[in-house]
């Protein structure tokens, strides 16, 4: 392999990236060690002030990142088995295969913003449908008003909204599975089920890894789900980081501290992340 | 067993459909409703529980002095700015993450894995902080509110999807086809466009929808970004959105907003057909 | 009081006499003013016209559509038409109008001549805003303006903001249930109280929970107590601030409200303030379902659409419901807020057993000119235009267009019954409330404009919250609040926010 080539291919795309990138990446981290505020724009110099309150003096900050793990775990593995049940499904002969797998790609296309306001009269407790079809057997659920189900609404839409995204990857990556392996599992008399298990299962564990954590980034990012539906509320039973953090950073302009919490966020998002990829290797690849 | 899971799969398929579908079908209903129709209860059917009106839909094409938002020209600037931001992403993109699929790479102790995990790092970052500096940055560039700033902005945001995916599916076109395509007295750039890309297209294009995706339905920098000269798609629909939120235009500019995508999902599932790596080794 | 009106009413029909000669020539061209034709100003289409303005560029951005959104872009139109000037109207939500602005302030850049926004922006954005030329503040067209509008645009003394529009909490009710002789005497006899308009909150939640959950106007459907801003978004603090104002501002007590001004200790965890959170703890009872979740456009759908019996934040909830096309139209009645029986004094510390009631002077949309912009002339001509009597008179008879009585001769209640077809004593009442809140009375709460006061209404929010849903007790919950004020008092300086609190302090003082 000359020396010259896998430079010329990876270079492009990652000078362009890191170009656009580094102004605003260290800016933020300058940023961070400042106390940019509504009132006192500009760049003074505090040292490690907002990291300090953010550690010692913000349980809510934390008490979001606890439910955004929890609600992103569920979430992406709602769509990780429903995604690949239906990507399995639609994988080989069906009738009307076209119709459904264009179709459960559709969610995945709408417009957060837009998309959230209409789940938000969906679920409203008064004038929505689903409410409605509850008050026949003389229930009222406050899918938004009430701190359970708050969230469950939350997970709700989401699913609808990105498992087409695993549903869409599961099964490209089916559809690029080459048929040796079937074939002998065949001759070995496997029943569907095995072959499952045992073949499919594995050979798809790559994309699979990638899928997850994927969708594990953008689903810690989720923030026009919550900000329609609930507005992180009752109180703050939907909060979320990225809510939070959007809240101290776009409507209170503390953006020194917001930056702060982002890169904190990022820093422990990225360990996270690294040991989940770890552990789904060891889960998933191990015939 | 075989009918067993034929009738499970058929239900479970049915079900699903129809839960991907009510949300469209309430939005189409809600998009012919005016406000009384919306606040005195659910309301379904268009004649039979409400008056519908067709209010919903004109106000998309009207201008706000007469309390409406054109949104023939945000569409177009969303079409341009999400092709070719997508196009230059998937570029970049595919050419990096060949790179990182094939070759080794060692700087320090920095290697392949690291540089991918570089690559989609980008996407964990929650955008709000970067507001202010993309905001400054564009402002000294007199990119503020230009088609080709916000492209700029959008290669980063869907540049690094493209890579991850890509090193996915470039891992699973066997190497043998580089060195068969090597041997025949190709250059590594000869193999990679001749060979090894025709074998990847149903990795560009699933590549290229999520690009479509990202960029058409990003709100935070358009937003940001833009004030009179160039409005997007999103941008635009949101600024119907008062103190009286107006389901029924609301319903008609999602379902509106929509329809684009639904064209590249078919061409996009055609191709998923179409590519199937299986047979590519012969 | 009815000398003003009889004043104001004198003055208007002699203006629309004086002009009747021009009455034709304008609104033949801009329909929007046909009722009144144009009306002599130094702002009036007739002016304008006079101006020429071609090759000068102004950009605002203003809020969504159709609320000020319509008619900023409909004013812009019919500027533009006048005196040639190019103008670029943008329009954003509510809640991002502060950030869409201010991001391009704090970043050095000035992309708006004109921003839109609420007055409580006022102390953030002034370092970034020109202040009203005089020759604008000594308009007839600006005198005209009431007091308590031109304070609230206004910063030690200097108008900052433009008024164009007013807003006010006030306590919105349905007559058809209030002044049923039938429910009155069902209500007497069930509770032994009389059905009337509620002259406190303990009467407004009693009355609430009577009518909450059956159908009372025999409409099918279920009826509720109130419809109230409960969502944790930017405006849930203003409706628990007026829940408060009645329990917690001592007109016998000078020197602070939020805060006392000396110490700049947060006095929000009073037991004024915790009764009255505490009365909207129990408000999550009367609401509708979700109700603990309605936003503003909550509200007005739910009181609009004829869903409860009360309700009380800002006007458009009553315009949305005295529409011509909606079902309870002219059935809706309007009242001062509700007062309480008792009021905390903090100097004594103890309650002292007097009704107490005071206005919560909200701010309305507000306009200004930023001073970056490059054509200040124009800009305030076309906010001025815009604010002019002709426009003004047509703008508040169209509901959604969100523009509301600001100026002394908006509060005649025949312009309301001939140009809307309201009901003359729902006029009545109408003009004469809002009339009493702006001009009569003399104990009043401003709101709260401090540096970062975004901070200190987000804590809020979320503190009050908790206690709606039930994660804290009222006490508890406001102890946060007022740990959470310490902090950003001391982050952003005492001095600081001592300096601009004392400016609303003197306005509620000094009456």
């Amino acid at each position: 392999m000359n020396f010259k080539h896998k430079y010329l291919f990876l270079l492009p795309g990652f000078l362009v990236l890191l170009g656009i990138l580094i102004f605003p990446i260290g800016f933020t981290v300058r940023l961070s060690l400042s106390s940019w505020d509504s009132f006192f724009p500009g760049l003074d110099f505090i040292g490690l002030e907002n990291y300090t309150r953010l550690f010692t003096d913000d349980p809510r900050f934390w008490e979001a990142f606890q439910r955004l793990s929890f609600m992103s775990v569920i979430t992406v593995f709602l769509q990780y088995t429903i995604g690949f049940a239906l990507a399995h499904m639609v994988w080989k002969e069906i009738k009307f295969q076209r119709f459904f797998r264009v179709l459960f790609l559709i969610p995945m296309m709408t417009t957060p913003v837009i998309m959230t306001v209409i789940w938000k009269t969906v679920f409203h407790e008064s004038l929505g449908p689903v409410n409605f079809f509850f008050s026949l057997f003389g229930v009222t659920p406050l899918w938004l008003s009430s701190e359970a189900l708050s969230k469950v609404t939350v997970i709700i839409v989401e699913v609808w909204q990105w498992t087409p995204f695993m549903f869409l990857l599961l099964l490209a990556g089916l559809l690029s599975l080459p048929k040796e392996p079937f074939l002998a599992a065949s001759i070995d008399g496997a029943g569907p089920i095995r072959k499952f298990v045992y073949v499919t299962f594995p050979l798809m564990a790559p994309i699979s890894i990638g899928a997850i954590i994927i969708r594990l980034i953008e689903a810690s990012k989720i923030m026009d789900t919550v900000y329609v539906l609930t507005s992180g509320g009752p109180g703050t039973s939907s909060e979320t980081s990225s809510f939070y953090i959007f809240i101290k950073g776009l409507r209170e302009f503390q953006f020194g501290y917001s930056a702060a919490l982002s890169l904190t966020y990022l820093i422990i998002m990225i360990i996270s992340l690294t040991i989940i990829a770890k552990m789904l290797v060891k889960l998933m690849i191990r015939s | 067993m075989g009918t067993f899971y034929t009738t499970l799969k058929y239900t479970a398929v049915t079900i699903w459909s129809m839960f991907v579908i009510a949300p469209f079908l309430w939005a189409l209903s809600t998009s012919f409703k005016d406000f009384n129709s919306v606040t005195s209860g659910a309301t379904y059917i268009p004649w039979v529980d409400f008056e519908p009106t067709l209010e919903g839909w004109r106000v998309l094409l009207r201008s706000p002095a007469q309390g409406g938002v054109n949104i023939v020209e945000p569409y177009l600037n969303s079409i341009f700015v999400t092709c070719l931001a997508s196009f230059i992403s998937i570029l970049l993109g595919t050419l990096a993450a060949y790179a990182l699929s094939r070759y080794t790479f060692k700087a320090g102790f920095i290697k392949n894995d690291d540089i991918t995990f570089f690559f989609i790092s980008q996407r964990i970052m929650p955008p709000v902080v970067l507001a202010i500096p993309f905001f400054i940055m564009l402002g000294k560039l007199g990119l503020l509110d230009t088609l080709l700033g916000l492209v700029m902005v959008y290669v980063v945001l869907l540049m690094p999807i493209a890579v991850w995916i890509m090193v996915d599916f470039f891992n699973k076109v066997p190497v043998e086809i580089d060195e068969t395509a090597l041997i025949d007295g190709c250059n590594p750039i000869q193999a990679f466009f001749k060979v090894v890309l025709p074998n990847s297209i149903p990795g560009m294009v699933v590549a290229g929808l999520f690009c479509m995706i990202f960029g058409w339905t990003d709100f935070f920098f358009a937003f940001i970004l833009t004030f009179t000269e160039v409005q997007l798609l999103p941008v635009a629909i949101v600024s119907l959105n008062s103190s009286i939120t107006p389901w029924w235009s609301l319903s008609a500019a999602a379902l509106v907003s929509v329809a684009p995508l639904i064209v590249v999902a078919f061409i996009v599932e055609r191709y998923l057909s179409k590519g199937n790596l299986s047979g590519a080794l012969k | 009081m009815k000398k003003m009106i009889k004043i104001s009413t004198l003055t208007v029909t002699a203006s629309l006499l004086a002009v009747a000669a021009q009455a034709d020539k304008w609104s033949d061209q801009f329909p929007h003013i046909k009722n009144t034709g144009d009306i002599a100003g130094e702002c009036s289409y007739e002016s304008m016209s006079k101006k020429d303005y071609s090759g000068q560029k102004l950009t605002i951005n203003t809020h969504a559509v159709p609320v000020i959104g319509e008619p900023t872009a409909l004013h812009a139109e019919q500027f533009s038409k006048l005196t040639g000037a190019e103008v670029n109207v943008i329009h954003t939500p509510a809640g991002d109008l502060y950030s869409k602005a201010m991001v391009p302030f704090q970043a050095g850049q000035a992309p708006y001549d004109i921003v839109f926004g609420f007055s409580n922006f006022i102390r953030d954005w002034k370092q970034y805003l020109q202040p009203v030329p005089a020759k604008y503040v000594n308009m007839r067209q600006m005198q005209d303006v009431t007091q308590s509008h031109i304070d609230v645009n206004s910063w030690d003394g200097e108008m900052i903001q433009f008024p164009i529009d007013g807003d006010r909490h006030y306590l919105k009710y349905r007559k058809d249930v209030i002044d049923n002789p039938e429910y009155q005497a069902k209500y007497k006899a069930e509770t032994g109280n009389e059905l009337r308009v509620p002259q406190t909150w303990k009467e407004y939640g009693e009355m609430a929970t009577f009518f909450n959950g059956w159908d009372w106007d025999n409409d099918g459907e279920l009826e509720y107590g109130s419809a109230e801003v409960m969502k944790k978004d930017d405006l849930m603090f203003a409706a628990f601030f007026s829940r408060s104002v009645a329990y917690a501002k001592n007109p016998r007590v000078p020197g602070g409200y939020f805060f006392d001004l000396e110490s700049m200790e947060p006095l929000i965890n009073g037991p004024g303030f915790v009764e009255a959170l505490t009365d909207w703890v129990e408000a999550t009872k009367y609401v509708p379902p979700g109700g603990i979740n309605f936003g503003l456009g909550d509200e007005i759908n739910s009181f609009g659409g004829g869903q409860t019996l009360f309700s009380f934040s800002w006007d458009d909830a009553f315009v949305a419901a005295m529409q011509d096309d909606s079902p309870i139209k002219n059935k809706v009645g309007a009242a001062p807020l509700p007062g309480s029986d008792r009021v905390w004094n903090r100097s004594s510390g103890a309650w002292e057993n007097e009704f107490n009631q005071a206005p919560y002077i909200v701010w309305g949309w507000t306009a200004a000119v930023a001073k970056a912009s490059k054509n200040q002339d124009v800009a305030f001509d076309y906010l001025c235009f815009f604010a002019n009597d002709a426009n003004h008179q047509a703008d508040i008879a169209i509901g959604r267009f969100g523009v509301n009585p600001f100026k002394k001769s908006d509060f005649v209640p025949e312009l309301y019954v001939e140009r809307q077809g309201w009901d003359p004593e729902i006029a009545k009442q109408y003009a004469e409330t809002l009339m009493e809140m702006e001009e009569g009375s003399t104990n009043r709460v401003f709101p709260l404009r401090v540096p970062g006061v975004f901070q200190f209404n987000s804590a809020i929010a979320t503190g009050t919250s908790k206690a709606l849903a039930g994660q804290l007790s009222p006490q508890e919950a406001l102890d946060e609040v007022a740990a959470e004020w310490k902090k950003i008092v001391k982050r952003i300086g005492a001095d600081t926010v001592r300096e601009a609190y004392a400016i609303g302090v003197a306005l509620e003082d000094n009456l």
